[in-house]
């Protein structure tokens, strides 16, 4: 050891010790390093870790189905593919919306837009959905390329198929991408998730959605999904059976093809609707799949506003089919008797100011005024009755308010009294007014959809319903029509008259083996037109026509039906309505004649 | 050549230190090229690699042990110079991986040279100082420097800033073992950290990012700053007894960049807890404290210095990896020794400890 020491040199003895410290001074480092993250931090980082590792991811619920009231579909929900985006699975995000864009041909400023839009809405690690509805080009192309894209996802989303499009159009409404403001409203919604925007879509949303599942997922560094369990099963949406028969609505659809206007068919007992048919219709899967701006404009500018459900959500004047609610109001009063008779001239003076009568009636009685539609004999009972009596009757027989129908939007209509009017025109009512009202002009505005529940209530024996879609909704909130028993019969009767007499209105309804009542309208237009050029005389003269009304119910040995028909711009109610109330009880009544069998095989 | 007496003289501890540890690496390796997917488990064939090198880097030693270490005195310019030549090979004929253009390719196996410039420098300079018998005065240390810089800017031009400032630390901890005249010494002090800052206009922007990141890794967690946080999630998650053999998430699902290479550490402090990565230091500890206890044993200065070199060879390595690895350190490539994957290093590794064994069984030598 002594030849060891002569070789040090003496400064090499002091360096031995420092490189012994050295190595001490390493341990206790690392070590102290190694208790504070593994020890002192070590929950901390577990779970930093397996936040990495593991992702929660909702499962979609499929939104219930729409069926016709014999069960079969009217709307389904298909599988559709949209491109989303995991932003922490995306290295760089730029160059991927550029990769999005040459994919789907959508403009990048687009993409850029829709992606900083998203971005404050989606969390962390979750699916950012940037492209919505794939074509099948397009998903092949972003399937075969995505494993090269780190981030980019494609989602399968339950997405809606209407099978009848525009035949249901107003009734079902339709779905499409929930807007900023319904995203912030409802927790439930997420980006990219559709939502009911009108119709039955729209009020059983709540119904219909279901409610998203959750699965948890186990990732590995690109976001390739290793293992899944689901942590909550979706829960799908509730089916909707509704009242309205399949190929009633159909048919009607059919029939009304080149009009415009709205059909209700209601069964009399239950209050359900068998049918609501507005024309023009529009397809309402092109909301699904995202609507273009110029389909969007098409759609809004079309004169004929396809958008409107016109069964509820257009008040037109009643015309005559407003009578026989005079007639009613009339027959409450002890002062008149129907068997009472009026000389029509076919005008009617009252002070200076002329009204006039379709035609010169001779002497009618009520039950002749309201089968021949004599304007005279009702402008005598406007005088009598006056507007109070009459817009508070008017009212309880559930005229000019909504009639409670599940679907939004709907109009309640208007009926005018004094002080409705000096509010409005700052003007005393007059008498020329009361005669105006009496034969359901002037102010007074109903939806097709009042008239027919008014028309089930006169046929059912003076029950009021809440129209009811669905069918495990039956006879909702009745409320009687305030009518006595000889009222009700007496209107009934007339309106039996109406198509069983010579000269009834409605004769064109007469139909087999059934008991058909009804009553026509024809009523005035005096709204501004909408623009049209000038120069087109056919035109100018289709806006000026009259809209042609009709109300009536049908009953037989097993069933009470009421129809309405309203044509706009029609011109009369017994030649342009009465054809289709006609085709209506014809398709009705002689599918059923058909044996069960023979229409099952039919479907 | 070798006799009884030798294999008598043999230093058992740290051959078993050295196997354990090699044993360590190549466990751990199997777990570092496994990754998951599905429920099944692919294995990328690192470790068997790792056992081929580490078979190699074995005879490798076994041939240094079997002459006395004294005749590298009269190899030792010839290794320099070739190891140089070598380096400027490389720089021409090189196959860059990720950019880098650090290997030599021979047809069947491709090796570093800057890997083996590690021994020639380090002999070289042990060689040099061994024969002065006092601090260094400014003409020794001119020499010495000029030696080293050389290597170490070839190096470094590959670039590969990891491996370079490892030559520059490992001859500066020979030099400064040796001794510095005072006065030098004083000078040096100052000027040193004086031009340090001017090292920041050599770095390439990568290196300056990681070095930036290093000091705010939160900055930009997806890019730069992701190797060290993952690798602190990665240790810090395995707690006191870690997740298990082949059980670590960080590293079975890739969230570890690099885990074979310069974060094999943190795979293994991941699936063995702070109990396994403890062990793993204390091996380390006694594998460089019996280095140093092997130098103070050693019959003459050469021999001596040698042991110094070897050491701080390891030492600066594992500082810099471990460092590295638990986030204390920005990210440099170093390996880390017996634990990362990576074959040229693993042949240096043995060779290494060749040296020191070498050393070691020929202490009560005399001269010959």
């Amino acid at each position: 050891m002594s030849l060891l020491r002569k070789r040090s040199l003496p400064s090499e003895r002091l360096a031995f010790n420092f490189l012994l410290f050295l190595v001490g001074a390493l341990f206790i480092v690392i070590a102290m390093r190694l208790w504070f993250l593994q020890v002192y931090k070590g929950d901390y980082y577990l779970q930093k870790a397996q936040d990495n590792v593991q992702r929660r991811q909702h499962i979609y619920a499929p939104r219930g189905l729409f069926l016709d009231r014999e069960g079969r579909l009217l709307a389904v929900n298909e599988p559709s593919y949209s491109l989303a985006l995991v932003r922490e699975d995306t290295p760089d995000i730029e160059k991927t919306l550029k990769q999005i864009s040459r994919w789907t041909g959508m403009p990048l400023e687009d993409l850029n837009k829709e992606f900083e839009r998203g971005r404050r809405m989606v969390r962390s690690f979750e699916n950012q959905i940037l492209v919505s509805n794939l074509s099948f080009d397009v998903l092949t192309r972003v399937e075969t390329d995505a494993p090269y894209w780190p981030g980019v996802k494609v989602v399968v989303q339950p997405r809606r198929k209407y099978l009848q499009g525009e035949v249901f159009s107003h009734v079902l409404g339709y779905v499409a991408l929930a807007n900023e403001q319904e995203l912030a409203a409802d927790p439930g919604l997420r980006l990219g998730d559709n939502v009911g925007k009108h119709g039955l879509e729209f009020a059983m949303e709540s119904v219909l959605r279901g409610k998203k599942g959750l699965k948890q997922l186990e990732v590995d560094a690109s976001g390739r999904i290793l293992r899944e369990h689901t942590l909550v099963q979706p829960e799908s949406g509730q089916d909707l059976h509704l009242s309205i028969d399949l190929d009633l609505q159909t048919h009607i659809y059919s029939v009304m093809q080149g009009k415009t206007g709205a059909v209700v068919v209601m069964d009399a007992d239950s209050g359900q609707v068998l049918a609501m048919v507005s024309t023009p219709g529009y397809d309402n899967n092109k909301f699904v799949y995202g609507i273009t701006g110029r389909q969007w404009t098409e759609l809004v500018e079309n004169p004929h506003r396809p958008l409107r459900n016109r069964s509820i959500q257009n008040a037109y004047p009643p015309g005559s089919v407003f009578k026989p609610l005079m007639a009613a109001l009339a027959l409450e009063q002890p002062s008149i008797h129907p068997g009472e008779q009026v000389f029509c001239s076919g005008s009617y003076r009252l002070g200076n100011r002329v009204f006039r009568c379709w035609q010169g009636h001779g002497r009618v009685n009520m039950n002749r005024a309201l089968v021949e539609s004599c304007d005279t004999y009702f402008y005598q009972l406007g005088e009598k009755l006056g507007v109070d009596r009459i817009s508070a009757f008017s009212l309880e027989s559930g005229l000019g308010r909504q009639t409670g129908i599940t679907l939004p939007f709907e109009r309640s209509g208007l009926i005018p009294t004094r002080d409705w009017k000096r509010e409005r025109f700052n003007d005393a009512w007059r008498g020329g007014d009361n005669l105006n009202l009496a034969i359901g002009q002037g102010f007074t505005q109903v939806t097709p959809l009042q008239m027919t529940r008014l028309t089930a209530a006169i046929a059912n024996g003076g029950n009021l319903y809440r129209p009811s879609l669905l069918l495990e909704e039956k006879k909702l909130d009745p409320q009687p029509l305030p009518w006595k028993k000889e009222t009700l019969d007496f209107i009934y009767q007339a309106m039996l008259d109406t198509v069983e007499k010579e000269r009834g209105t409605a004769r064109r309804l007469r139909t087999k083996d059934v008991k058909v009542g009804g009553k026509t309208g024809t009523a005035q237009v005096v709204r501004l037109m909408p623009e049209h050029k000038e120069d087109d005389p056919e035109a100018v003269e289709y806006w000026l026509r009259h809209h042609a009304w009709l109300i009536s119910f049908a009953v037989n040995e097993d069933k009470r039906i009421a129809v309405t028909a309203l044509v706009e711009h029609g011109g009369s109610g017994s030649s342009a309505a009465g054809p289709v109330i006609r085709e209506i009880y014809d398709f009705i009544f002689s599918r059923k004649q058909e044996s069960p069998q023979a229409a099952a095989q039919d479907d | 050549m070798i006799d009884r007496q030798l294999i008598l003289h043999m230093n058992w501890a740290m051959l078993a230190l050295l196997v354990l540890l090699f044993a360590i690496g190549v466990l751990n390796l199997y777990s570092a090229s496994a990754y998951r997917i599905g429920e099944e488990t692919t294995l990328t064939p690192f470790y068997s690699k790792q056992l081929v090198w580490g078979l190699v880097g074995a005879v490798a030693m076994f041939l240094i042990m079997l002459f006395d270490y004294r005749h590298l005195k009269l190899l030792a310019w010839y290794v320099y110079a070739v190891s140089l030549i070598l380096l400027v090979c490389v720089h021409f004929w090189g196959t860059s991986i990720y950019g880098a253009q650090r290997w030599l390719s021979l047809g069947f196996v491709s090796f570093q040279p800057s890997e083996m410039v590690k021994i020639s420098a380090l002999i070289l300079t042990a060689y040099i100082l061994s024969s002065i018998e006092r601090p260094l005065n400014f003409r020794d240390l001119g020499k010495i420097f000029v030696i080293a810089i050389i290597p170490v800017l070839l190096v470094i031009k590959q670039p590969d800033l990891g491996s370079g400032l490892m030559i520059l630390f490992l001859i500066g901890g020979i030099v400064l073992y040796h001794g510095i005249d005072k006065k030098l010494s004083k000078v040096l002090l100052v000027l040193i950290p004086l031009h340090m800052p001017l090292g920041w206009f050599f770095l390439h922007d990568y290196q300056k990012t990681r070095l930036l990141s290093f000091l705010d890794p939160t900055q930009d967690p997806l890019g730069s700053g992701y190797h060290l946080i993952q690798s602190q999630i990665a240790v810090g998650s395995g707690g006191f007894w870690g997740k298990g053999f082949m059980e670590g998430t960080q590293s079975q699902l890739r969230f570890l960049p690099e885990k074979h290479t310069d974060f094999a550490f943190s795979v293994f402090g991941e699936e063995w807890g702070f109990a396994g990565a403890i062990i793993l230091l204390l091996l380390f500890c006694v594998f460089l404290y019996q280095i140093l206890s092997v130098s103070q044993e050693a019959k003459d200065r050469f021999g001596s210095l040698i042991c110094v070199g070897v050491f701080f060879y390891f030492f600066w390595q594992v500082l810099v990896n471990m460092g590295m690895v638990l986030g204390l350190l920005p990210v440099v490539g170093i390996p880390l020794p017996f634990i990362s994957y990576g074959g040229t290093s693993a042949m240096v590794n043995f060779i290494m400890v060749g040296l020191v064994l070498n050393v070691s069984m020929r202490r009560f030598m005399f001269k010959s």
